[in-house]
C-alpha cells in the first residue's frame, strides 16, 4: 500500500528522524521515495533572488545552484541512500507548504513522510509571513495520508505490530479508519480502537459527575460496536477502549500502554482559529507528544 | 486634463509604433550583415522565444548580460528619430518650463533618503537624462545611457508625487517612463527588466505561467477549500458573468491561496463571476521594462478576454500597477479611442468596498481587527487613479474603531513603498532599492502600527523586504485573508457536518 512516498524534508537534523522512518518504509515495502526539498523562498517578487532556508542568505537560483542543493541532500543522506535502490531528488522554490502540496498533487504519492517542527526561530524563512506551520497547512489540506515523525523516540519503524486508531467518531474519523483497516490488514498487525472523552475543554465551568462520565463511555463503546467492529472480520487481533481525560494525553498515554508503532487519526478539515494557530487540535498535539509515528489523514 | 491620461501621451500612437517596429525590424537586418556589436544576451532585439527566455535566465544575475551592456553600440539615428516621433508637445513643454525651483526636490523620496543629493532632484535626473538626449539629438555614448538606465530604473520608481508638487505639473515619473522606453529599444534595461518583458511576450503573463497552469492551479485552489465553503467553485469561461476576474501571475506561481480567497468572497457574496482560460494577467512587466510594444500585445489580450466574454464588469486583484497597466494607461497603449478598457474594470478595493456597503458580504463585529493598523495606500491607483477614500471606507468595516492609524503622509500624498516602477526586482540596483525602503520603514514606525494593509502586490513585496532588511516587527497583509477571517458566512453556505 505504500508504492510512492514523498519525503519532504529540510534537509536537517530536524528531519532525521524522520528520515529514518521514510527511508526505512522504502525499503521494507520496496517503494519509490522522492525526497523533497524546497531550498527557499522567491523574495523579490519577480526577480530571481530567493532567501536560502539553510543559509538566510539571498541567492541568484540558477541550475547549477540547484544542482548544488541536489548534492548536499545527497551528502546529506549518503548513508540511507547507499541501500535505497529507488529514490529520486527534486527541489523546489516557493512557500513549502505549498510547494509541498504541490508536490504531491504531481507525484500522487501513497504517503507523504514529514519531520515535526524545525524548531526555527522566527526569522526562519519558512515562517515569513505566513501564519501556521508548515506541517498544519499540509496536514489540513494532504491529498493523502500525512506521516509525521516529531519526537527521536518516535522514529522506530519496522516489524510493525501495533497501531492505534483515535477516533472522535467524526466523517473524517471514518476515513481514517478505513486507513486504518487496510494497513493492519496489509502488514498483519494488532489494531488498538481508542476514543477519548473530552472532560477538559468541552466542559468548561461545569464538572461532570462520574456516573455521566461512566455512562458516556458506555455510549462510546457502544457507537465503537455499531460503526467499527463489524468492519474488522478479517482482523484477527484488535482491541478497543474509551478512557476520560484530555484527549490528547490519553491517546499518547494509552499508545504507550499498548507498544504502539503507529497512531493514525483524522485531520479535521475544519479552520482552525486564527488566533490559535499554534499546533491547536488533538491531532497536532498528539504528533507533538507522541513516542510513534502518527499519521494523519483529512480526507 | 484627466490625470488618469497623464502617462497616455508618452505612449506612442499606432501609427508611430508600427513606425518603430519596421525601424527595429530593419534594425535587426542590418544587425546581421554589419559588425555592430551586440551581445548574445544584451542587445536591441526583445526576448521573443521560451528558448531565448531560459538562455537569458540562464546567465545568472545578468552577469554576462551587463558584460555586454558594456560595449553596446547605440543606433544614434533610430533613438533620434524615435525621440522625433514620440516626444510630443506635452513633454517637450514639460522639459522646455521647467524653472528649475527646486520645488520637486522634497516631494522625491529618494532625494530626502539620500541626503539630499542634488543629482537626486526629479528635475535634474530628467533635464540630465531625456533633456541631454533631446539636446544633443540622439548622440550619446555607452557610458551615457549606463547612466541613464541607472537613473530610470534606480532613481525614479515612476511614482508620479513629483508632478503633484511640481508648479507647473511637470511629471518626471511620467517622463522617465518615456525614458524608459528608449533605453529599451537601445538595449539599456536591466536584466530582470528583460525577462520580465520576455515573460509577456511569450506567456503573456509576467512569469511562466501557462494558461492550463493557471486554470489547473485555480482548480486546485478550489478543491483545498470545497469542504470549508460547500458549493464552492471557480467558472472558467463563462460568458456573460457579472465579474470577470483577472490576477497577477505571482498569485498562480507562488500564493495560489490568494485565489481561493477570491473565489471564496465571490462565493460568499454570491457574486455570479468567471475567470478566463487566456488573458488572465492583469500586471505588465512590460511597462516598467519599457516595452511598449510588449504593452500593447498584453493588454490587448486580456481585452480579447473581455471581449470574448462580455462580462458586465472586469475585476482585476490587489495590484497596484497591473490596475495601472490595464484599466488606467492599456486603453491608450491598446488605441481606444474612449480611453477606457472594453468593459468597466475596477480595482478590487472598489469591488470588496461595494460588497461591504451593499451587504453582500457582512462582517462579524466582534472579528474586527483590534490592534494597531495602517493602510500603504499604492501609488498606482491611489495617486493615480483616485482611490484613495475608498480604502479608507474598506477600513472602516473591517477595523474596531480606534486602531486604525493613517501614515503621515498619506492618500495622494503617500510616498512609494520604495520598491515601485521594477525597482523590487533589480538585482543590479537592490542596495539603492534597499536604501529607498527606509521611508517607508520610517513612516510605518511612526504611524504606530503593528499591521500595514497592503493591497498592491508590489507594495507587499517591498513592506516584506523591509522587514527582513530592517526587521522592525511589522506584519503585512493583503485584504482578502483578513476579510475571509472575519466575514459572516451566511447560513445556507456553511459546511454540514
Amino acid at each position: 500500500m505504500f508504492k510512492k512516498i514523498l519525503f519532504a524534508t529540510s534537509a536537517t537534523e530536524a528531519c532525521d528522524h524522520a528520515a529514518r522512518v521514510a527511508f526505512n518504509m522504502a525499503q521494507s515495502y520496496d517503494a519509490k521515495i522522492c525526497i523533497f526539498h524546497v531550498l527557499g523562498v522567491p523574495t523579490r517578487g519577480f526577480s530571481q533572488v530567493v532567501l536560502d532556508v539553510k543559509t538566510k542568505e539571498e541567492v541568484v537560483v540558477d541550475d547549477e545552484y540547484i544542482a548544488w542543493v541536489e548534492e548536499e541532500i545527497k551528502v546529506h543522506y549518503s548513508k540511507q541512500l547507499e541501500t535505497t535502490r529507488n529514490f529520486e531528488i527534486k527541489v523546489a522554490i516557493g512557500l513549502p507548504h505549498r510547494e509541498i502540496l504541490r508536490a504531491a498533487r504531481e507525484l500522487g504519492p501513497d504517503l507523504i513522510v514529514m519531520g515535526g517542527s524545525t524548531g526555527d526561530d522566527e526569522d526562519s524563512v519558512y515562517k515569513k509571513s505566513l501564519v501556521g506551520s508548515t506541517l498544519q497547512r499540509v496536514a489540513k489540506v494532504a491529498p493523502c495520508p500525512l506521516l509525521v515523525v516529531n519526537r527521536p523516540a518516535a522514529s522506530f519503524w519496522g516489524g510493525m505490530s501495533n497501531v492505534i486508531f483515535g477516533t472522535d467518531f467524526s466523517k473524517a474519523s471514518d476515513a481514517a479508519f478505513r486507513f486504518a483497516l487496510q494497513l493492519v490488514k496489509t502488514l498483519a498487525c494488532e489494531l488498538h480502537i481508542f476514543h477519548a472523552l473530552d472532560i477538559g475543554s468541552m466542559h468548561l465551568g461545569r464538572i461532570m459527575t462520574q456516573d455521566e462520565i461512566e455512562s458516556n463511555i458506555r455510549e462510546s463503546l457502544r457507537r465503537i460496536r455499531g460503526r467499527y467492529i463489524p468492519e474488522m472480520k478479517d482482523v484477527p487481533e484488535y482491541d478497543f477502549e474509551v478512557w476520560e481525560g484530555i484527549p490528547y494525553v490519553e491517546i499518547v498515554k494509552y499508545a504507550r500502554e499498548k507498544h504502539a508503532d503507529l497512531i493514525i487519526m483524522a485531520h479535521h478539515t475544519q479552520k482552525a482559529s486564527r488566533e490559535d494557530t499554534r499546533l491547536g487540535s488533538n491531532i497536532e498535539q498528539v504528533i507533538v507528544r507522541a513516542g510513534c509515528p502518527v499519521i494523519s489523514i483529512n480526507r | 486634463m484627466n490625470p488618469n491620461n497623464k502617462i497616455a501621451g508618452a505612449i506612442l500612437s499606432d501609427a508611430a509604433l508600427s513606425l518603430f517596429h519596421k525601424k527595429q525590424r530593419e534594425t535587426s537586418k542590418f544587425k546581421e550583415g554589419c559588425s555592430m556589436p551586440e551581445g548574445k544576451f544584451c542587445n536591441k532585439k526583445p526576448v521573443e522565444t521560451e528558448e531565448e527566455l531560459k538562455a537569458l535566465l540562464g546567465d545568472t544575475g545578468g552577469k554576462q548580460y551587463y558584460e555586454e551592456m558594456k560595449s553596446l553600440d547605440i543606433d544614434h539615428e533610430l533613438l533620434w528619430k524615435t525621440i522625433q516621433n514620440t516626444l510630443k508637445s506635452r513633454m517637450k513643454t514639460w522639459l522646455e518650463i521647467c524653472a528649475h525651483c527646486g520645488m520637486c526636490a522634497d516631494s522625491c523620496f529618494l532625494y530626502l533618503i539620500n541626503d539630499q543629493d542634488p543629482r537626486q532632484v526629479p528635475a535634474y535626473k530628467i533635464q540630465s537624462t531625456l533633456g541631454e538626449l533631446v539636446k544633443r539629438k540622439g548622440k550619446v555614448d555607452n557610458e551615457f545611457m549606463h547612466m541613464v538606465m541607472e537613473t530610470a530604473w534606480a532613481k525614479c520608481t515612476c511614482c508620479n508625487r513629483c508632478g503633484m508638487y511640481c508648479p507647473h505639473g511637470i511629471d518626471m515619473g511620467i517622463m522617465f517612463g518615456y525614458v524608459r522606453g528608449l533605453c529599451y529599444q537601445q538595449g539599456f534595461v536591466p536584466w530582470e527588466m528583460k525577462i520580465g518583458a520576455g515573460m509577456h511576450r511569450v506567456y503573456r503573463a509576467q512569469m511562466d505561467v501557462t494558461d492550463e497552469d493557471f486554470v489547473e492551479t485555480f482548480e486546485w485552489m478550489v478543491e483545498e477549500y470545497e469542504e470549508d465553503y460547500p458549493g464552492l467553485e471557480v467558472p472558467v469561461d463563462k460568458e456573460g458573468a457579472d465579474i470577470l476576474y483577472t490576477v497577477n501571475a505571482r498569485e498562480v506561481k507562488h500564493y495560489p491561496e490568494d485565489l481561493a480567497e477570491a473565489a471564496i468572497l465571490f462565493h460568499l457574496a454570491g457574486e455570479n463571476w468567471t475567470v478566463p482560460t487566456s488573458g488572465w494577467e492583469q500586471t505588465s512587466l512590460a511597462m516598467f521594462a519599457g516595452d511598449w510594444a510588449a504593452c500593447k500585445m498584453q493588454v490587448e489580450h486580456v481585452y480579447a478576454a473581455m471581449e470574448r466574454l462580455k462580462p458586465k464588469r472586469m475585476v482585476g486583484t490587489e495590484c497596484g500597477h497591473a490596475h495601472r497597466a490595464t484599466v488606467v494607461e492599456g486603453p491608450y497603449w491598446a488605441g481606444r479611442s474612449s480611453g477606457k478598457p472594453p468593459v468597466e474594470s475596477i480595482h478590487y478595493v472598489e469591488w470588496l468596498a461595494e460588497a461591504l456597503r451593499e451587504g453582500k458580504l457582512k462582517i462579524d463585529p466582534t472579528k474586527r481587527l483590534k490592534k494597531p493598523v495602517t493602510l500603504q495606500d499604492s501609488c498606482n491607483y491611489v495617486r493615480n487613479n483616485g482611490l484613495k477614500d475608498i480604502t479608507r471606507e474598506i477600513m472602516s468595516y473591517i477595523v474596531e474603531p480606534g486602531y486604525f492609524m493613517e501614515m503621515s503622509p498619506n492618500r495622494e500624498h503617500n510616498y512609494c513603498c520604495g520598491g515601485g516602477g521594477g525597482f523590487n526586482g533589480i538585482g543590479l540596483f537592490r542596495p539603492q532599492r534597499n536604501k529607498a525602503l527606509i521611508t517607508k520603514r520610517d513612516q510605518l514606525l511612526h504611524s504606530g502600527a503593528e499591521l500595514v494593509i497592503s493591497p498592491c502586490h508590489n507594495c507587499w513585496d517591498a513592506i516584506r523586504d523591509l522587514e527582513e532588511e530592517y526587521k522592525i516587527g511589522i506584519k503585512w497583509s493583503f485584504l482578502k485573508p483578513l476579510v475571509i477571517s472575519m466575514v459572516e458566512i451566511p447560513e445556507h453556505l456553511k459546511p454540514k457536518e
